[in-house]
């Protein structure tokens, strides 16, 4: 009788602190027949609210579907979305992409970017991305083919930019800690286009990367150029592989990076006072590609591609401080960079980070090196004896020795 | 008229004088009790009677080595008294290795029926039993329930003397003790109490016995009269009796420091005290490499939660947490369940009855077709089921998961409370989804980490010991290591193995 009392006592704190005592849990009882699973998301303006489209589907093999419905706020859009005209009941869950008009996000992402947070069912990691020059709605459309779902292609995209170092998905938890803790984020851009299809069941549109829009305060208020997203990239830590096209002569070089290292270095006088602040960069790439007859071999053709590199890095670098001072937002996290290098400097510094960080003055310098050139332009070995086989360049070095 | 004296009635009581009329009434009506008259070294004057119980005793035994001698003149020769007769059995003038001299009757029947014969002297209200038991026994053979891959093949038989050999064999120590007891009220059973003196905890002992002699039963015929009279918590499904048919298996427990019961009639060893930890290891582990030995422990007790959680947890999942599901996955579950017309819950309730059914038939029926029955029926119910679009395959793929994680476990008692515990954590799940799993695993642990065996924490070292002996629950040391005992048994060495 006592064990049993003890396990009533137990299960009393344990269903109050669950949360499980009103029997909430049933409301999430659902049969997974009867789901439709939505993978992408798509929110614009309208007349007086907001357009909210999911995108779709109830299995594998069935066909993904998109729902769309108007509402005067984000909340009430999809709210009315969650049962499906078909009956389904729609769970946002497995959402990986949130695509929000360019139109609404110059209005103001907050309500959106509150939505994915607070909704029990939308995880914090969902990408969250800006439709330019045109609504999110028609590209959620036009880029789901026969045999292609617009979520799929979203999440090939996130991961070709990503590996080709043109931009970087910003999730929801990113977008909005840097919106918390310096009022500004950057959020990734994309662009519907119109291509030749490479296969018939792809859909109409193909998709690009359009560079980073610069959130402040909640509204998007301008979009970074390619350059600049290269170098908000390189300073956010984010820029992991890409390729470069270096100017050699009339001739270009490709080179694909392979490494790159980020050392942001705050200098202090003797009162305390932030000077200044070293930004350097250590890059190693290497050859892929030759336009032309290129002796990348020698030292000195070398050198001057990995000058070429360094310039080309360290301007997109330079490029990114200017726009995030130009616009006065510190997008770049300057400040929490320089918090982490130097905690107890910067807590004494005093002085309001906003006023230092407009005329700090900010050196940036970088090294490149060319780890392996791959002199695929003039292979010595193979040159005049691609007809001979094996055997016979095996007889004719056994006749020479 | 003159009435015929009756004569008394003969005193049938275990305190009785023995008498040839006592004897033969307390074996009245029982066919096999077999008895005559012999004339001692052939003289017409001393007379004995012989009274056996036929297939008990060996009968070429009976004549070649009582029969023989006691009639032989040159042996028993001239005019000699029966209390003579008497004293020259017992000093060995036949060729028995036991002779027992018996004046109660109770004494003497309990020798009758454990294979003596009996030589009755009426007058003297006396006699002197011989063991000349049958040797029609089972044969020492193969363990056939726990399968030996390399180590000893020598299994319990039903006959306990053998087992005690087998176990004298093993542990070549004078210290190993051996206490008989009498179980059981009408079929007397005998069983013996097992333990290496001044090694083994003495409180262990003590309490072993007490509760042996305790048992009141009316005869030991199946394992769970042992079992359920022994240990502490009878109500509780999980085993707290190590019962095994190996040899070799008893022995290694024995020199850990547990005690060991042996039960005539019952090709089983039962060793005490009982933990969880010890119903995860198999005496394999100590044959093969201690690193390969480390993780299949492991992977056992991966399989304890497997099997007791994977179709709860699938269960809950599918019902109430579709978040947790990975979106491919997702997918295709929600495919293959658009064809199901039952829901989740009675897909995977009915999933696990037939499993079940399957296994209980396999069991049930002749060693071949049982295990046809199992594989056969396992294999064409799940394909069927899921063409016929009754369970999708996923719950075919989850259930058959903790199903052969089950299998896995090296003791059946452990395999079949698993089993039990898996409806409940089911149930559970579709009651309450994942807090459900959460309660009733709560609720488990509880009970587990409650139980005791002999005053050894069921769950040590687990709890109870601080965590500090985890490792050898978990993992199993190279032999080449000074090695610790378990702490819990509190031998008489300190817990150190002197190697």
């Amino acid at each position: 009788m006592k064990k049993y009392l003890c396990l009533i006592l137990a299960l009393i704190p344990l269903l109050s602190l669950s949360g499980c005592a009103g029997l909430s849990i049933f409301s999430n009882y659902r049969q997974l027949e009867n789901i439709e699973l939505v993978r992408a998301v798509s929110l614009d303006l309208s007349d007086g609210g907001v357009n909210a489209a999911i995108y779709g589907t109830a299995g594998e093999e069935s066909p993904a579907r998109m729902y769309e419905n108007p509402g005067p706020s984000v909340g009430v859009a999809l709210g009315e979305l969650i049962l499906t005209p078909l009956g389904r009941e729609a769970i946002l869950s497995h959402t990986e992409s949130v695509l929000i008009g360019q139109d609404l996000a110059k209005t103001g992402l907050r309500e959106c970017l509150d939505y994915v947070e607070r909704f029990s069912e939308t995880r914090l990691d969902t990408d969250i991305l800006i439709v330019r020059d045109g609504s999110a709605r028609d590209l959620l459309a036009g880029l789901s083919g026969d045999e292609t779902s617009s979520a799929d292609v979203l999440s090939g995209l996130g991961k070709n930019i990503s590996r080709l170092g043109e931009g970087y998905f910003f999730t929801c938890r990113e977008i909005a800690s840097s919106l918390a803790e310096n009022g500004c984020a950057l959020i990734q851009c994309v662009r519907g286009v119109k291509e030749e299809k490479l296969f018939d069941a792809r859909g109409e549109l193909d998709l690009e990367s359009a560079g980073f829009a610069v959130a402040r305060d909640g509204v998007v208020t301008d979009f970074l150029s390619d350059e600049e997203t290269l170098g908000a990239m390189l300073l956010l830590g984010k820029y992991r592989s890409g390729n470069l096209d270096l100017p050699l002569g009339d001739q270009t070089v490709t080179v694909s990076m392979d490494l790159v290292g980020t050392d942001i270095a705050p200098r202090f006088d003797r009162d305390g006072a932030l000077t200044a602040l070293d930004i350097t960069f250590d890059f190693r790439a290497n050859v892929i590609n030759l336009s032309g007859p290129v002796e990348i071999t020698d030292s000195s053709v070398r050198r001057t591609c990995e000058e070429e590199l360094t310039k080309i890095m360290t301007g997109a670098a330079t490029a990114a401080v200017e726009k995030s001072r130009a616009l006065g937002t510190d997008f770049l996290d300057l400040e929490g960079a320089v918090e982490r290098r130097a905690p107890i400097k910067f807590r004494d510094m005093g002085a309001d980070w906003q006023d230092v960080f407009l005329t700090l003055p900010v050196r940036i310098k970088g090294t490149s090196v060319l780890a392996r050139t791959y002199d695929i332009a003039d292979p010595p070995e193979l040159s005049g004896k691609e007809d001979k086989s094996p055997w016979e360049k095996l007889t004719e070095l056994l006749k020479d020795s | 008229m003159i009435r015929k004296k009756q004569p008394a009635p003969p005193d049938m009581s275990s305190d009785g004088a023995v008498t040839v009329a006592a004897v033969e009434a307390v074996f009245d009506g029982c066919y096999d009790f077999e008895s005559r008259d012999l004339r001692i070294g052939g003289d017409q004057a001393q007379t004995a009677r012989l009274c056996f119980i036929d297939g008990l005793v060996s009968g070429s035994d009976v004549a070649e080595q009582v029969i023989k001698p006691l009639t032989d003149p040159r042996r028993f020769s001239g005019n000699i008294s029966a209390a003579d007769v008497i004293a020259m059995l017992l000093g060995g003038s036949v060729y028995v290795y036991t002779a027992k001299s018996r004046d109660k009757l109770g004494e003497l029947t309990g020798d009758l029926l454990n294979g003596f014969c009996a030589l009755i002297f009426d007058k003297e209200r006396t006699a002197v039993t011989f063991e000349v038991k049958s040797q029609q026994r089972r044969s020492v053979e193969a363990p056939k329930e726990e399968k030996v891959i390399k180590g000893a093949k020598d299994a319990f038989v039903e006959t306990m003397k053998i087992n005690t050999t087998l176990v004298r064999r093993k542990v070549r120590n004078a210290h190993l003790k051996i206490k008989e007891f009498n179980l059981g009220m009408r079929a007397d059973t005998a069983a013996t109490l097992i333990y290496i003196d001044g090694f083994t905890n003495e409180g262990i002992v003590a309490e072993a016995a007490r509760r042996l002699s305790g048992i009141k039963t009316e005869g030991v015929l199946t394992s769970a009269v042992i079992e359920e009279n022994i240990v502490d918590n009878y109500r509780s499904p999980f085993p707290q009796v190590i019962s095994t048919e190996r040899s070799d298996k008893f022995c290694m427990n024995l020199l850990e420091g547990r005690v060991g019961i042996l039960v005539d009639g019952l090709p089983l060893g039962f060793l005490v005290p009982g933990t969880f930890s010890q119903f995860m290891k198999v005496p394999e582990d100590h044959s093969g490499h201690f690193i390969v030995a480390s993780a299949l422990t492991l992977l056992r007790y991966l399989a304890v939660f497997l099997t007791l959680l994977a179709p709860a947890f699938y269960v809950a999942v599918a019902m109430y947490h579709q978040e947790m599901i990975p979106t491919r996955l997702m997918q295709s579950m929600i495919e293959a369940r658009s064809s199901v017309p039952f829901p989740t819950a009675v897909e995977v309730i009915l999933m696990l009855l037939a499993f079940e059914l399957l296994q209980e038939a396999g069991i049930r029926l002749p060693s071949p077709i049982g295990e046809t029955v199992s594989i056969i029926g396992a294999l064409i119910v799940g394909q069927s089921a899921v063409e016929a679009s009754v369970v999708s395959p996923v719950v075919v793929v989850v259930i058959a998961l903790a199903g052969i994680a089950g299998y896995t476990m090296p003791n059946q008692d452990m395999g079949s409370a698993l089993r039990l515990c898996r409806f409940l954590m089911v149930l559970a799940a579709i009651a309450l989804g994942m807090f459900g799993v959460a309660t009733a695993s709560a609720i488990l642990v509880y009970h587990l980490a409650g139980l005791e065996s002999y005053g050894v924490p069921y769950m040590s070292p687990f709890a109870g010991s601080e965590g500090r002996h985890l490792s050898r629950a978990l993992f199993r040391r190279s032999m080449t290591v000074k090695r610790d005992r378990e702490p819990e048994l509190k031998t008489g060495d300190g817990g150190e193995a002197k190697l």
